[in-house]
């Protein structure tokens, strides 16, 4: 009896194309938006070599070592090579400012640098801190050589070679021995959290399943529920079954979707395969308490109670990240009691933890979390499906 | 007018669903307008960036600190080493300094100490580390020469000092026109949306089988039919728009009083005719009430994050934002991009947005003949 209702559960939600496009098709959809969207994102947040110009006019001329400074940031052999310099008149880099050909411009006037911008931005710091590093450089050589030069006065040496004393200095400052350790974890690509939240969506929605296999059971749903519930069926097994075919379609579309994220999308998951799954598993587990949760506690039509599920998941999506990524910092920051209860927050942490931290405290955390969603969904709705018994209806 | 009383019926009969959807949506827009301002603008000069002292503050190891903070933005972070690494990975920071222990001993004997950072490997993290060892590399080059701490540090700080003049040329409120675009592109997603929604849920009351059997034994042609069903869906266009333009004084500010506030209003208006075209077309094609929501969002949410609705344009791939020229939005978004560096206003400057304009206005002629003619088609 368990496989023949299994399997008529089945085949009932595979053949429902709503169904099967909410839980299998727009996940993937939605997953293929996120690629096109973001996949740009963290490389245009790196450096690119910025547009600039140098006023050409005596005062450059007297000033060789800006020039040459420039030159050595604009050479694209160079590793660190920082921009693509062009040397105008004023009248030039302004008409080049004004078209955006150019981020600013350098002006030396009066023994002065200034640095002409649009406005605020990135690139316009940039050009400010580079031009005031090779300035300072300058003053450094200027500082020390001039300290060099008393000493050898002082000494009593009275030929001073200034030109190798100079070229000497220069070199001691060129010489860049600054010592940083970077120990930044190197999975830090923040837009894996999207594809996170998008896992956490598809095992939520995975509540409609369980959700419309529980209408199909209950006699105040539909016509098909009064029949069942007329037969002499164990209930508890007759659901149970029921469940166990909603959460294997489920999964299926999971499997699809990781396929999917992975081979395609090259979504990163971390190392650790069979906790992946683990907590995938786990996941749907929630979901699909929910969704029984939905179907047994709310009173109404089933249209109604597929918009609660589907609004309930969008939101605790939209707080875990989905929208906009730093949304989940900040919950997570401010309220983290939110998120604590948030099903599709535990789910997109759990895969976070996975991800970034070395240590599995914080993935456990989210998996028993999971876990205690579940039951407490599971319980409340078995006070609410059992000794269910009408005279009529 | 028959048409028009059976189209407020329907309306009226869905306005619990329709009031819900609006609602989300705003909420949607206005929570993220809230939080991502700070991810967004990247228009901040300074990075952001946590330093952890774990020598004596005093000194040089002071120096260095007072440095950092005088040249970047020094976020608090509750002092455990999980939530400091959450606030990297979610760029709260975007560069961590750790000054180890006896550093400032250290430098006085003449030694390099090495110092670990975290960086997020962003443009303010580079930054960052710009700012960083070009302090370090002023202190090494003094600390070979000067022996004594006080004349090291003023010697640093001396140098450091050096600046430059910076001379802006423009006088846009460039923050609050971002803030302004930033509204607008999302309004994108919601006019769309809640267009596309409401107008085929609509539509497909119409198109019931018993209904439109009905219309089409009546006097009335399919054309003039049509014709008033469009006019009555635009009055609702019409009103959401008016909604998300009121809103938008509330969220953005004054600068919706100024003309690039008003060039704003038009381009959104333009869109939603453009979007009122589309959710018709959509309409007319589907039958089935079920998969509107489907096709709603797969429809919203694909032209906004193809086009740059949430997700800034100038971060978007190329072969992206090549595709997105097929849809609507893209123009719809480059108008309100092209609107925050409006400097002057005049025919010239404005050539681009009028044709961006035009283009959006021929694709609605072009979904209202394809409407036209499918739904002739059918009958």
């Amino acid at each position: 009896m368990f496989i023949h209702i299994f399997k008529y559960a089945f085949k009932t939600l595979f053949r429902d194309k709503m169904l099967i496009f909410w839980t299998f098709a727009f996940p993937i959809i939605l997953g293929t938006f996120f690629n096109m969207a973001f996949s740009n994102i963290e490389n245009s947040e790196k450096m690119d070599i910025i547009n600039i110009a140098i006023v050409e006019n005596e005062d450059l001329k007297s000033n060789e070592f800006i020039k040459e400074a420039f030159d050595n940031l604009s050479d694209k052999e160079n590793e660190d090579s920082l921009f693509e310099t062009k040397y105008t008149t004023k009248e030039e880099a302004n008409t080049l400012l004004q078209d955006d050909k150019i981020s600013g411009y350098i002006i030396l006037e009066d023994d002065k640098a200034n640095v002409v911008i649009k406005s605020n931005g990135t690139n316009e710091t940039v050009i400010k801190y580079v031009t005031e590093e090779i300035l300072q450089t300058g003053k450094i050589v200027d500082e020390i050589a001039k300290k060099k030069i008393e000493e050898e006065i002082v000494s009593g040496n009275y030929q001073v070679d200034y030109e190798k004393i100079y070229e000497e200095v220069s070199k001691i400052v060129e010489k860049d021995d600054t010592k940083l350790k970077n120990i930044s974890n190197s999975n830090l690509s923040y837009t894996m959290i999207e594809f996170y939240t998008l896992i956490a969506m598809t095992c939520l929605y995975g509540g409609i399943l369980s959700m419309v296999v529980v209408n199909h059971n209950m006699a105040n749903m539909e016509s098909v529920g009064k029949r069942v519930a007329t037969a002499p069926l164990h209930k508890g097994k007759l659901i149970i079954s029921s469940l166990c075919a909603s959460y294997i379609t489920q999964i299926i579309g999971l499997v699809i979707l990781f396929a999917y994220t992975i081979f395609v999308l090259k979504v990163d998951y971390g190392t650790n395969l069979p906790l992946v799954i683990l907590l995938a598993l786990v996941g749907s587990l929630a979901g699909l308490s929910l969704g029984v949760a939905i179907a047994t506690l709310i009173k109404a039509n089933d249209k109604a109670k597929t918009g609660i599920l589907i609004a309930v998941t969008m939101f605790g999506c939209f707080l875990s990240g989905m929208m906009g990524i730093t949304m989940k910092y900040v919950i997570d920051k401010n309220v983290p009691i939110v998120n604590m209860l948030n099903p599709a927050s535990m789910i997109t942490d759990g895969f976070y933890a996975l991800y970034y931290y070395d240590t599995f405290n914080r993935y456990f955390f989210n998996i028993a979390s999971l876990l205690i969603f579940s039951v407490v969904m599971i319980l409340i709705s078995i006070g609410g499906l059992r000794r269910q018994k009408y005279d009529s209806i | 007018m028959t048409v028009f009383k059976t189209f407020l019926k329907v309306l009226n009969k869905n306005k619990f669903v329709i009031i819900l959807y609006t609602i989300i949506l705003l909420v949607f827009g206005g929570i993220n307008m809230q939080t991502s301002e700070n991810s967004t603008n990247f228009v901040a000069s300074k990075p952001d960036v946590l330093i952890i002292n774990n020598d004596e503050n005093i000194g040089i190891s002071k120096n260095l600190s007072d440095y950092i903070e005088k040249n970047t933005n020094i976020i608090k972070v509750e002092d455990n080493e999980e939530a400091i690494n959450d606030a990297l990975f979610y760029r709260d920071v975007s560069y961590i300094v750790y000054i180890p222990k006896n550093y400032r001993q250290d430098v006085l004997n003449g030694k390099n100490p090495e110092i670990e950072i975290k960086s997020a490997g962003d443009y303010g993290g580079s930054y960052a580390e710009m700012i960083l060892s070009r302090y370090i590399k002023v202190q090494n080059v003094y600390a070979k020469e000067i022996e004594n701490e006080d004349e090291l540090i003023e010697k640093i700080n001396e140098t450091l000092l050096e600046e430059v003049n910076i001379q802006k040329t423009t006088t846009l409120d460039t923050n609050s026109l971002s803030k302004a675009t930033f509204y607008y592109n999302f309004a994108s997603y919601s006019i769309l949306a809640g267009a596309v929604y409401v107008i085929c849920l609509i539509l497909s009351s119409f198109r019931e089988e018993k209904v439109r059997k009905r219309t089409i034994i009546s006097s009335m042609t399919y054309k003039k039919h049509n014709r008033i069903l469009l006019i009555s869906n635009g009055l609702f266009a019409i009103v959401l728009w008016l909604l998300y333009v009121v809103l938008s004084f509330a969220f953005v500010g004054d600068i919706m009083f100024s003309t690039q506030g008003i060039v704003y209003m038009i381009n959104s208006f333009v869109f939603t005719i453009c979007a009122l075209t589309i959710a018709f077309l959509i309409g007319s094609v589907v039958n089935n009430k079920n998969a509107i929501n489907g096709i709603v969002n797969v429809v919203a949410l694909g032209s906004s994050f193809l086009c740059g609705a949430f997700v800034p344009m100038e971060w978007l791939p190329d072969f992206v934002l090549k595709i997105a020229h097929i849809l609507p939005s893209y123009y719809y978004i480059s108008n309100n991009e092209m609107v925050t560096n409006l400097e002057t206003i005049n025919f010239e400057t404005l050539k681009p947005i009028l044709t961006n304009m035009g283009i959006m206005l021929l694709f609605s002629v072009a979904f209202i003949i394809i409407t036209n003619v499918l739904s002739k088609r059918r009958k």
